[in-house]
């Protein structure tokens, strides 16, 4: 029963993930703000880390990742890498150190965030030489972390119910 | 902390590390990925339904221009075309957007013939790419590869610059990685050429900018840029865009012109991928045009 229960979690997640992907990326679904989109699957999987064991957030960090890295035009493995070790690092930290609540998972959304977005300014933007890198930082990266700190709350709610609903039958 | 480094979750991670950045070089350096084209299979059918759906969705709530017996009427047309269409509705859809891509490749063939192109629907487009990039719903298996161009029936839109198998990724002509040869001919064979390229803030507001022109060019808004073909990785001709201003440029003593698209490349939805054209990839004499020509656009538009 707990292997079905966690398979079915797992599942979810799984499902959660594609799914956000998929409305990340269609076309003029989510209004631009700034020109700029959010990273919907960002914030599921640093939630999702905020609930399970260090190696199944890594887990879902390296599937987040790679549904990244597909729609963006960048070397396969970067934002799987990134997320892999974020998400790993947010299982444990929460575990040794914190309590998972809506405080946490707020504060875990602002660093994180701030990580992933910056290494995409600086190793897909400013490294590869393209011009203005701050005219970019303001009018491009600012806006979509802001707009996907939007999505922390939404999705942590989300994957607290899922875990909770799953976990107490356990 | 010391015995953290020592768990075996912390060995795994740093597996997973070493495997990632395999991953990383391999795909950096082959290009394409059996994990990409994984990915693109379970991914591109769900984009292109969601596409579809938020396309549909969007031009029903989009009825601002209507009066209310305007929606009467188009309410009662549409519940009875509904009634009608209802059993073959999926097959008929297919049918008529592959009919409405057939048309609109065959007026563009009209306009430049001898070339081999393919319809392509727009399925995606990632939120981090500055430079509006987009994924369309043909691969390698509907025969697309690498720098291809990507036009619509308004004019030139990008290049293919990933192929997989079920879907490809087409970087803009706003994007600084696709710098174009153009050429600008004007009454009395009069030609000027130049690059036609981006950057950030001009890719924001949708618009490009022709370099390298003499502080003497005779473009003027309102002229009409075309590629001039000289690197062989577009067709002669085709339409770029239309000048707006012409500028003096920040660091030198040349000038350029900023151009709009007459596509809206922002936000294109149907595009068409030229897989094959008369001259394609062949090295091809530089052209004698008059104005300032000595910058040479081939070298410039080979994709970096």
């Amino acid at each position: 029963m707990t292997d079905f229960n966690r398979v079915i979690r797992y599942l979810a997640y799984t499902l959660e993930l594609l799914v956000l992907f998929m409305l990340q990326e269609t076309p003029g679904l989510m209004p631009a703000i700034f020109g700029s989109r959010p990273l919907m699957v960002l914030p599921a999987a640093v939630t999702i880390a905020l609930f399970e064991p260090e190696l199944t957030a890594m887990a879902f960090g390296v599937l987040g990742g790679l549904f990244l890295d597909f729609g963006f035009s960048c070397p396969m493995g970067f934002h799987a890498l990134i997320l892999a070790v974020l998400c790993f690092f947010v299982s444990t930290i929460v575990k040794v150190y914190l309590q998972v609540n809506f405080v946490t998972a707020m504060i875990t959304g602002l660093w994180t965030t701030a990580v992933v977005v910056a290494s995409i300014w600086l190793f897909l933007y400013y490294f590869p030489g393209y011009s203005m890198p701050g005219y970019a930082v303001l009018h491009r990266y600012l806006p979509e972390y802001f707009y996907t700190l939007l999505f922390f709350p939404l999705t942590f709610l989300l994957n607290k119910a899922l875990y909770q609903a799953l976990k107490q039958q356990e | 902390m010391k015995d953290f480094f020592k768990t075996s979750s912390f060995k795994v991670l740093m597996i997973t590390v070493v495997v990632l950045l395999g991953l990383i070089i391999y795909t950096a350096s082959a290009g394409g990925s059996f994990l990409a084209n994984i990915l693109g299979f379970v991914s591109s059918p769900m984009q292109s339904i969601a596409t579809e759906t938020t396309d549909g969705v969007q031009s029903f709530v989009n009825l601002d221009g209507f009066s209310k017996e305007e929606l009467k009427d188009m309410i009662t047309s549409l519940q009875e075309e509904n009634a009608i269409l209802r059993e073959g509705q999926v097959k008929l859809r297919d049918l008529e957007q592959e009919n409405e891509q057939l048309k609109e490749q065959l007026k563009i063939q009209e306009a430049v013939p001898d070339t081999e192109m393919l319809s392509a629907s727009v399925i995606g487009r990632d939120p981090s790419d500055v430079f509006f990039g987009f994924s369309i719903n043909k691969g390698t298996l509907s025969g697309i590869s690498v720098g291809d161009p990507v036009i619509t029936k308004q004019g030139l839109v990008g290049l293919v610059t990933q192929a997989y198998a079920t879907t490809s990724k087409v970087t803009c002509i706003l994007s600084e990685e696709v710098p174009v040869g153009a050429i600008c001919k004007k009454e009395g064979g009069y030609s000027e050429s130049g690059v036609v390229t981006s950057n950030i803030q001009t890719a924001a507001s949708g618009l490009l900018r022709m370099e390298y022109l003499s502080n003497e060019t005779k473009i003027e808004p309102g002229d009409i840029i075309v590629t001039s073909g000289s690197a062989s990785i577009y067709p002669e001709n085709l339409i770029i865009g239309e000048v707006q201003s012409v500028e003096k440029s920040e660091n030198d003593i040349s000038h350029y012109a900023v151009i709009k698209p007459y596509e809206d490349i922002k936000n294109v939805k149907e595009v068409h991928v030229i897989l094959n054209f008369p001259g394609k990839g062949e090295e091809t004499p530089e052209e004698t045009t008059s104005g300032v020509d000595s910058q040479d656009p081939e070298d410039a538009e080979a994709v970096k």
